[in-house]
């Protein structure tokens, strides 16, 4: 990857990369609070979550133990329920039985009050055991584990932080950079208050797509195909494919393969960050979007425009823009997403005039318009400023959530149908 | 290369519960048992320093079992006092499991037990309670991935022809025991038959992935799903779906027939325990080409470079043409490359 450092260095080269893999164990109190505090840090630090348990884990304290040590993670993250700090011990004693003898040892990390934290030490005893209540200081070392000894490596997430903090603050308001690449999936929320980050690894559309379907389910990823094909064809489809790292696709079915696979990554990634307490209504709202990695490598913007909507499912009037790997940045569109009762006149206003288009519940429209582009409507709460970029202006009153129908006799013409509004695939013709 | 007689290591590692281990330097072969130990129910904690009045550092020293020892109902653990006792007995037969910070012991009852054995032939390098390595040497192959728990065992052919599926019914109950291999693909019906028939394992160069899910749970990913579960064993050589052995890997297995063999899940590796010059074995790379709809995997023979040219889905990329096919260079790798 090459970037610019400024007029004396125009371009050095880094290294970018995931890092080392980080397995990260949650342990928390029963109130959401304590699980959101876990959740946002493994997020944040793009770490893989390989045990989940709360204090009030119905499992017994043998079969605790087992599943540490089968997890086996480098890092426990705790967040303890200042009351119940005896319930929290309990746990640290299962890790300790389970994962004594682990080499290296897991580092246990504390998110609490020191007074909290330190009665707590007694039961990890033998582990090592740092306590912090500053959230970006147990970030920064998760990141630093995940760098190992390359210290020159420049972390993918880190890197999508920095976009999203460029990108807010160049267009003056939140932002959101939606990343997925072979094995991670990233949505980054800039504001003025800092960021929301969820990174997932492993979870992509290329040597981590097996992961969408064990997590999201293969009819989940199935729904998105604009042609029918049985369940296990797909699923062989999705395995061959996760064993190939850098494949890529040849045929349209392939490419409408990774296309699913990207959505449902999107959306898996906003499910967990919902789970951990982000704020997700305001990453659909966000009026700048930038996706990138393979998702904005696609051979036709349309696609990963097509892919960001339908995964981000945005809520507002956005401009996307996408940025691939070895290429430039550009916009994409402006997306309007409306929610009509049944239907809603919007107004676009740019420097060619004004138009007035009536749009039906349930629509979706590509209006071919460039430039910035003022939009307001009529029956429906939307107003905002954009840019239309390389395809225009995309009306999007599909509703949210967007539900698709479930037999394939209504589904698969009516994902055709949302192709060929941007003739997203090669068959419909030319971009 | 696919096949390499080499020295290997393989980790083996241990549940809750070890009550015996081989010990560092001890000879072993693929099947022995390197481990054994119990499986335990539900733990009962009781109050242990605080019953009979010590402070919990001095717990340890007080107790009269040692942790991880069996005891019976009754069993007296620690006792304090002179002319005031305070004793502190166990409430059930079963295994003194854990002493906590504070002094407190968990006692669980013992369900069953369970032993692990080697999958190599070698000496024991690494032995505590979270695991069991073995390093020796052996003949080996890495698949793609492997499920189900390791398998020991005899390699015998189940197939005529590298291409050929292993039929159900060509598996049955004399095949007990054995590692059988599957040809290009075994499906769910023929893995559950061959457990059911007690063969240890299956080797083959595919397995639907949809039947995999069907027999390993539906979390199962690409990666295996190494367990120590009652299920069947299944190791895939090249991809999912139905892959065709190709000459590299299959003329060995045909080499190597009737030789001892081990399957070890966690590493995707097939060991078999034959001399170093039991066969002529292709030294070369072996190449793999990832169909352009992803739908299959298969060995690149004779190919050309074909430049880069336009795919059907608008991907511009270098290209390699072999046969009828033409696939974009990176969907080509080496048998050898890690995921």
């Amino acid at each position: 990857m090459i970037v610019s450092t400024g007029d004396e260095a125009p371009v050095e080269e880094v290294r970018v990369g995931l890092g080392r893999p980080l397995r990260v164990a949650l342990l928390y109190g029963r109130d959401d609070a304590t699980r959101h505090d876990v959740a946002r840090i493994a997020l944040a630090a793009a770490a893989r979550t390989c045990a989940v348990v709360p204090t009030d884990d119905p499992r017994s304290f043998g079969e605790l133990a087992q599943a540490f040590r089968d997890a086996a993670p480098d890092v426990v993250l705790v967040g303890p329920d200042p009351k119940r700090g005896a319930a929290m011990a309990v746990l640290l004693e299962a890790l300790r039985l389970g994962c004594g003898t682990q080499l290296p040892a897991p580092r246990i990390f504390v998110i609490a009050d020191p007074r909290v934290a330190d009665q707590l030490r007694p039961a990890a005893v033998g582990l090592p055991f740092e306590i912090s209540s500053e959230v970006g200081e147990v970030v920064t070392a998760l990141r630093a584990f995940r760098r190992g000894a390359h210290k020159d490596l420049t972390l993918r997430d880190e890197l999508i932080d920095r976009a999203a903090r460029s990108l807010a603050s160049s267009s003056g308001g939140d932002a959101l950079v939606i990343d997925v690449s072979e094995a991670s999936t990233s949505c980054v929320l800039a504001r003025a208050d800092g960021l929301e980050a969820a990174h997932l690894a492993p979870l992509g559309l290329g040597a981590a797509a097996d992961h969408v379907v064990a997590r999201a389910g293969l009819d989940r990823v199935r729904r998105w195909l604009p042609r029918a094909i049985d369940a296990p064809a797909l699923l062989e489809r999705v395995f061959n494919r996760a064993l190939w790292p850098g494949a890529l696709p040849a045929t349209e079915a392939a490419l409408a393969l990774e296309m699913a696979l990207a959505r449902e990554a999107i959306a898996h990634a906003l499910r967990d960050a919902e789970d951990a307490g982000l704020d997700v209504a305001a990453m659909r709202a966000a009026p700048a979007v930038l996706v990138t990695g393979r998702a904005a490598s696609f051979p036709r913007a349309a696609q990963t425009l097509l892919v960001a909507v339908d995964g981000l499912e945005p809520s507002g009037v956005t401009t996307v823009f996408r940025e691939p790997d070895e290429g430039r940045a550009e916009r994409v569109a402006l997306v309007v997403s409306i929610r009509p009762r049944r239907y809603a006149t919007v107004l676009l206003t740019h420097a060619g005039g004004r138009m007035e288009h009536r749009v039906a519940r349930g629509s979706f429209t590509l209006v071919p318009i460039s430039g910035d582009v003022e939009v307001s409507a009529k029956g429906a709460r939307v107003k905002g400023i954009g840019h239309g970029g390389a395809l225009g202006v995309l009306i999007d009153a599909r509703g949210r959530p967007l539900l698709l129908p479930k037999r394939d006799a209504e589904r698969i013409p009516t994902v055709l149908r949302w192709h060929a509004t941007l003739r997203a695939l090669p068959s419909q013709g030319a971009a | 290369m696919t096949w390499r007689h080499a020295r290997w290591t393989a980790q083996h590692p241990l549940p809750i519960g070890v009550v015996e281990r081989a010990a560092v330097g001890r000879n072993v072969n693929a099947g022995d048992v390197i481990a054994a130990g119990v499986a335990l129910g539900t733990a009962i904690r009781m109050k242990g320093a605080r019953r009979i009045g010590l402070p919990a550092a001095e717990m340890e020293r007080e107790l009269r079992v040692a942790i991880g020892a069996e005891v019976t109902a009754g069993t007296l653990l620690a006792r304090t006092g002179r002319r005031f006792l305070r004793a502190l007995t166990a409430p059930i037969d079963g295994r003194l499991l854990h002493l906590t910070a504070d002094g407190d012991v968990y006692i669980a009852p013992i369900v069953g037990r369970w032993v692990v054995r080697s999958t190599l032939d070698g000496a024991v390098t690494r032995s505590d309670d979270a695991r069991v390595s073995v390093e020796g040497v052996a003949w080996c192959i890495e698949g793609a991935a492997a499920y189900g728990p390791d398998a020991i065992g005899e390699l015998t052919l189940g197939v005529s022809s590298p291409t050929e599926d292993l039929a159900p019914s060509r598996v049955d109950v004399r095949l007990g025991g054995r590692i059988m291999v599957g040809g290009a693909r075994v499906s769910a019906e023929v893995l559950t038959r061959a457990h059911a028939c007690g063969v240890s394992g299956l080797v083959a160069g595919g397995a639907p992935a949809s039947g995999l899910r069907v027999v390993y749970g539906e979390t199962v990913t690409a990666s295996g799903a190494p367990g120590r579960d009652d299920r069947p064993t299944v190791i895939c050589l090249i991809a999912f779906g139905g892959a065709a052995l190709p000459d590299p890997i299959y003329r060995p297995l045909v080499a190597l027939a009737g030789s001892r063999a081990a399957i070890h899940t966690a590493s995707a590796r097939l060991f078999v325990f034959a001399p170093a010059d039991a066969g002529e074995f292709a030294a070369g790379e072996l190449d793999l080409a990832l169909a352009p709809d992803y739908a299959s995997v298969r060995a690149l023979g004779e190919r050309t470079v074909n430049g880069e040219i336009t795919f059907p889905s608008e991907v511009r990329t270098g290209a390699i043409r072999h046969g009828g096919e033409v696939v974009p260079s990176a969907n080509v790798r080496s048998f050898d490359t890690k995921r």
